[in-house]
């Protein structure tokens, strides 16, 4: 592995510093994998969310492979099914060879729902815990680098956030923000709601690696507050980050699906998401008609995939944070 | 001493600090925001008082420029005139305070039952590190956590109340019965409604504290006083009752009070889901009846609530554990 990078190294059209910089670079990533192969619960983590990004990618696909595998059984769908197609098969249907999950109030198919609906639970998950993460490492990275007062309004800030109810605030936001119920207002208001933790960490990260004589001598030759704060401090915080993000992820998707199940996620006509999948249920009472599957299976699909990034997560913390390296 | 009580100074104004950025925060999402949802903190109906208009303009002060419009709102804030509900059309004041007992005294019974679990299960797994018990516990509690705190509560009801009818389904009392005054019948009436949503807020999470426990636990294990202990011939129990737990506890006393955050959003959950008529409940309705007076009472209530008891938990850190003094 670490010898086939290095070769791959040398191919590349890069000067000779640089060459040795990746050279290095490919050999930690290298060390990194390998501790984090024999974590038994980060490799459970990456294979459960494989599985469901593989199912978010190739979702047409797998529908059609289900219609196969059916027909093969001697149910043959009228079609592979899409997450908005009316079926005409009934109204909340229960499970049937022809609809594995029943059908919904609009006569949509709930197998296609849940496994469309991976898409934009992942997507959201991802995009509102890397802009949430971007905005707590700026305030962060500066609080901790400026010190002062610009530190402690920063900080005052980040308690506020810190200390507020979560999902009070994203309810009020949600309710209280203009632009009606879309994709991008649930992305903002899970990146505004969950920075503060990052900052509080990045922060106090950044005021242990900026006493250290590399910062010092970085200053001496003349390197703007920048550069220092881009190219030494940022990179000493980075894997704190890294493995902290992957936790936030798994939050973020947790904050999705609740918010669309309060209905203040997007619209469950235009967007499908496991949440909004669970609103319609509750709103057709799924529970007292018997349709279990239909809160089941939605229902599953979030505690997995949060599984699979708190798993990772806590493999990375693992490898990342000496303290709890095993001796 | 007078250090102690500077400390004890400066926790004080910073969670007064909080507090009204909390207020600020408030007054920008209701007033400023596009739209101005305050402005629908006036009933629109056709057939109403033009007095009545007259009056609420005149007490929110909404025909003055925005500067008089926050004063007059911090005023109203503090004395906790928050007007009337559109819902029930009585004042939002008697409601938040009836619906916050409520909550209380689910989230007291929940937390205190977290704290006791997540503490023996961490302390434990600690202890047996590396065993099948601490790998077991992980597992266990990463599990509830993952979960949606809103389809727990959903499983919860269709395994115990819907198929085993070992619980009511919903509510925080059977229907009519007031709490006061309180007689054994309504306490075991209580209890037997309190029972299942105080589980579903409470095994999701124990992992917040098993985990923190147990790594706080470990670092504190390879203290030299811990070895000095053990070479002292001190039994395994007595070292970690006498000398481990007691320091590793300190973490966890400024855990509570940040969790209490995230136990709050899992509150509301739990009531919406078993119409447990507390804040929680009330605020998703609020969302969907555009009960703004209502929803922007609550908001500031619950937000006190945390502040307050993060300033108690900071208070106590500081009588627990000396070395605060010091920095």
């Amino acid at each position: 592995m670490t010898g086939y990078a290095s070769r791959l190294v040398e191919l590349l059209p890069v000067s000779g510093p640089t060459k040795e910089k990746l050279r290095l670079g490919g050999k930690k990533t290298a060390e990194t994998l390998r501790i984090f192969r024999r974590n038994r619960l980060g490799m459970a983590g990456l294979t459960i969310l494989v599985t469901f990004l593989v199912l978010a990618v190739f979702a047409g696909q797998v529908m059609i492979l289900f219609s196969w595998i059916s027909t093969g059984l001697g149910h043959p769908w009228p079609s592979a099914y899409g997450p908005f197609d009316d079926t005409n098969a009934g109204v909340d249907q229960p499970p049937s060879p022809e609809h594995w999950l029943g059908t919904d109030a609009d006569e949509q198919d709930i197998l296609s729902r849940v496994i469309y609906g991976s898409r934009v639970s992942m997507e959201i998950g991802l995009v509102a815990a890397a802009a949430s993460m971007g905005l707590g490492t700026l305030v962060g990275l500066f609080a901790g680098f400026w010190g002062g007062w610009r530190d402690d309004i920063l900080m005052r800030i980040t308690d506020v956030f810190l200390v507020l109810p979560w999902l009070a605030l994203m309810i009020v936001l949600a309710t209280v923000l203009p632009g009606g119920q879309s994709v991008l207002k649930v992305v903002f208001v899970i990146a505004i709601t969950g920075w503060s933790y990052t900052a509080r960490i990045v922060r106090a990260q950044v005021l242990s690696v900026k006493e250290r004589a590399f910062i010092e001598r970085a200053r001496a030759i003349g390197s703007g507050e920048m550069h220092i704060v881009r190219r030494h401090i940022f990179p000493n915080v980075f894997p704190l980050v890294f493995a902290n993000a992957i936790l936030t992820v798994a939050l973020s998707i947790l904050s999705e699906s609740t918010l669309s199940y309060i209905n203040l996620g997007p619209q469950p006509t235009e967007v499908v998401t496991w949440g909004n999948i669970l609103y319609l249920a509750s709103e057709e009472n799924a529970m007292g008609n018997g349709l279990y599957l239909w809160i089941i299976v939605p229902g599953l699909c979030i505690v997995f995939v949060v599984l699979a990034f708190t798993f990772i997560g806590y493999a990375l913390d693992e490898i990342f944070n000496p303290k709890l390296r095993r001796r | 001493m007078r250090s102690v009580r500077r400390i004890l100074f400066r926790k004080v104004v910073n969670a007064l600090i909080t507090f009204f950025i909390v207020i600020a925060l408030n007054f920008v999402l209701f007033h400023v925001m596009p739209g101005n949802p305050v402005r629908m903190m006036i009933p629109q109906k056709p057939n109403i008082d033009p007095a009545y208009i007259d009056m609420m303009m005149e007490k929110f002060g909404l025909d003055e420029p925005l500067h008089i419009q926050f004063l007059k709102y911090v005023k109203n804030t503090l004395i906790l005139e928050f007007g009337d509900s559109f819902r029930t059309q009585t004042p939002v004041k008697d409601l938040v305070l009836d619906d916050l007992t409520w909550t209380l005294i689910l989230m007291g019974t929940s937390t205190t039952f977290m704290i006791l679990i997540g503490m023996t299960m961490g302390i434990l797994a600690a202890w047996k590190r590396g065993s099948w018990f601490d790998t077991g516990s992980l597992g266990f509690t990463l599990f509830f956590y993952a979960m949606p705190t809103f389809w727990f509560a959903i499983m919860l009801i269709l395994i115990f109340a819907l198929q085993l009818h070992w619980f009511p389904t919903s509510g925080e009392l059977p229907i009519g019965m007031k709490l006061t005054p309180l007689t054994l019948d309504k306490l075991w009436a209580l209890l037997d409604h309190l029972f299942l949503p105080a589980v579903s807020l409470t095994v999701g999470s124990i992992a917040a504290f098993s985990v923190v426990m147990r790594s706080s636990l470990i670092d504190v294990m390879t203290e030299d006083y811990i070895t000095t202990a053990r070479a002292k011939g001190l039994s395994e129990l007595r070292m970690l009752k006498e000398h481990a737990v007691p320091n590793a506890m300190l973490p966890m006393v400024t855990l509570i009070a940040m969790d209490l955050a995230f136990i709050v959003g899992g509150a509301f959950q739990t009531e919406f889901v078993f119409d447990y008529e507390g804040i929680g409940y009330a605020t998703v309705i609020a969302t969907q009846q555009s009960d703004y007076p209502y929803l922007q009472a609550a908001f500031l209530i619950i937000a006190v609530v945390v502040i307050f008891a993060n300033l108690v938990a900071d208070i106590a850190l500081v009588y627990l554990d000396p070395r605060v003094e010091i920095s």
